[in-house]
């Protein structure tokens, strides 16, 4: 399980955390989220985001 | 209201002027929500004939436009815009700008802000976060025990161009050197003052520019730059960019440019009307104490409910565009009316009411898509800290005479700018009390 992090905000997407709240459950790769999903923050594309070194 | 103009320039173009939005009117300043409401209503896109930019106020148009990457923040795209200089006049405010996140391509764009993130770091943000807690650690003890004091003076004049200063280095005794050339980096890029006035502010920036070049040439020569902001910045590299790896002197200038406009003038609003949105809600102060892990819903919250903004955001449409309705040409201003979308009724439940717990999800309070506010967690660090040395301290006050004698800087470039606001500490009646 990775975390991602959008270059753009900062936000951070935690593949063993999801977002529930939105209809993304735990455990959902980054790379499963669909093309079109954007940055819950900014709004960004996926394209905004980075796997985060910890 | 139908469109003022009796033969419009442009068929189907949907026109206003200051008779429906004058965002210098004092009228507007004080009590701007009718007006918001107006443009929501009845022009949600409207070429404003008097400021010569279109209006977009709507929260779903606003959005939309801001994440879409043919209206650019590029200043130079203005079909208004002074032509470029040769290159051999070019002075340093030209070079960085030019590098900066407002001018170039979208590509370009994600590299700068991939090579800046390390710069945003919790590590380093850490530091920051302890500089800025002197800071209003500092401001609040020169109130003291005061029954009574001006929030604007002794709070929002002082944090956040300093704030910034202490992020990127500055010494304290430049600090106010560092204030001066901030606003003068603001003003170079207003689009609503004057072309003179634009470039004596510019001029007046190089100094600021020629002390951060010997800064960025100091940390260089350095074996290692060093684990700060700024020699995050000198020493970030992008592994997967073997071309252009590393941020050059002027990309590392557009950065702090970058902050600056982001940050520090807007900044200064952030204090007045954080307080002023609290106490002249006394149950939701009363709640935010109560809970304090509302702190960070409660910043975004009160941002949104006081949208101390005059002017809309810039920007400039790269080509023609067709949106909503009306044909936007190229090199066209718009004015994207965050401020009013901020209070949209399709958006936002009873938008005029301050909810602390309010649910804020898809809000555009540190705008949206590729230029979303680079100093959002500046400005949230600051707000958090000052309100809870705030609640601390005084947490009976309330607003001197009921309204806390409130004034606004009628003239401000940008901001529906207090400049007074007076709260009571009520110390006395605490202690007599206790």
């Amino acid at each position: 399980m990775k975390k991602w992090i959008c270059v753009i905000c900062g936000h951070i997407y935690d593949e063993a955390v999801g977002m529930p709240e939105s209809g993304i459950p735990a455990g959902t790769r980054f790379d499963s989220l669909p093309a079109d999903w954007t940055c819950p923050e900014c709004g960004s594309p996926k394209s905004a985001f980075e796997p985060m070194a910890e | 209201m139908t469109a003022t103009s009796p033969a419009p320039a442009t068929a189907g173009r949907v026109e206003i002027d200051a008779r429906v939005f004058n965002p210098y009117s004092k009228d507007f300043i004080r009590n701007p929500d009718p007006v918001w409401q107006t443009l929501m209503r009845d022009y949600p896109v409207a070429w404003h004939k008097d400021l010569q930019m279109w209006i977009v106020s709507s929260h779903e148009l606003c959005d939309r436009l801001l994440k879409d990457n043919r209206f650019t923040p590029n200043f130079r795209a203005w079909e208004f815009a002074p032509p470029p200089k040769a290159e051999a006049d070019k002075n340093d405010f030209d070079r960085a700008f030019e590098k900066g996140f407002f001018a170039v391509s979208p590509a370009e764009h994600l590299r700068l802000r991939k090579l800046t993130m390390p710069a945003f770091s919790r590590p380093v943000m850490g530091k920051i976060d302890e500089k800025i807690r002197d800071l209003v650690t500092e401001c609040f003890d020169a109130i003291g025990e005061a029954a009574e004091f001006d929030v604007y003076s002794a709070l929002a004049v002082k944090i956040p161009a300093r704030s910034i200063a202490r992020m990127v280095g500055v010494p304290i005794d430049m600090e106010d050197f560092f204030h001066e050339f901030a606003v003068d980096v603001i003003k170079s890029t207003r689009i609503n003052l004057p072309a003179k006035e634009r470039e004596a502010s510019m001029q007046a920036t190089l100094p600021g520019f020629k002390y951060f070049r010997d800064r960025i040439a100091e940390r260089r020569a350095r074996p290692h730059p060093g684990d700060d902001f700024l020699g995050s910045l000198v020493g970030a590299v992008d592994a997967s960019n073997e071309g252009d790896a590393r941020l050059d002197d002027y990309e590392i200038l557009s950065v702090i440019f970058a902050l600056i406009t982001a940050g520090s003038d807007t900044a200064t609003d952030l204090h007045t009307y954080l307080l002023y949105a609290l106490l002249s809600n006394p149950d939701q102060f009363a709640l935010l104490k109560r809970k304090p892990e509302l702190m960070e819903n409660a910043i975004v919250e009160c941002l949104r409910w006081g949208s101390f903004g005059k002017m809309p955001f810039f920007r400039f449409a790269s080509e023609d565009i067709e949106f909503a309705g009306q044909t936007i040409r190229k090199g066209q201003a718009i004015g994207v009316n965050v401020q009013a979308a901020w209070h949209d009724p399709a958006k936002w439940d009873d938008p005029t009411r301050l909810d602390i717990a309010r649910r804020l999800d898809g809000n555009i309070v540190f705008g949206a898509g590729a230029h979303f506010c680079i100093g959002t967690y500046l400005v949230r660090v600051q707000g958090r800290l000052m309100l809870t040395e705030f609640m601390r301290r005084f947490p009976d006050a309330d607003l001197a005479n009921g309204t806390g004698d409130l004034d606004y800087e009628w003239t401000h470039h940008n901001a529906r700018r207090i400049n007074r606001l007076k709260v009571r500490t009520n110390l006395k009646a605490r202690r007599r009390a206790a």
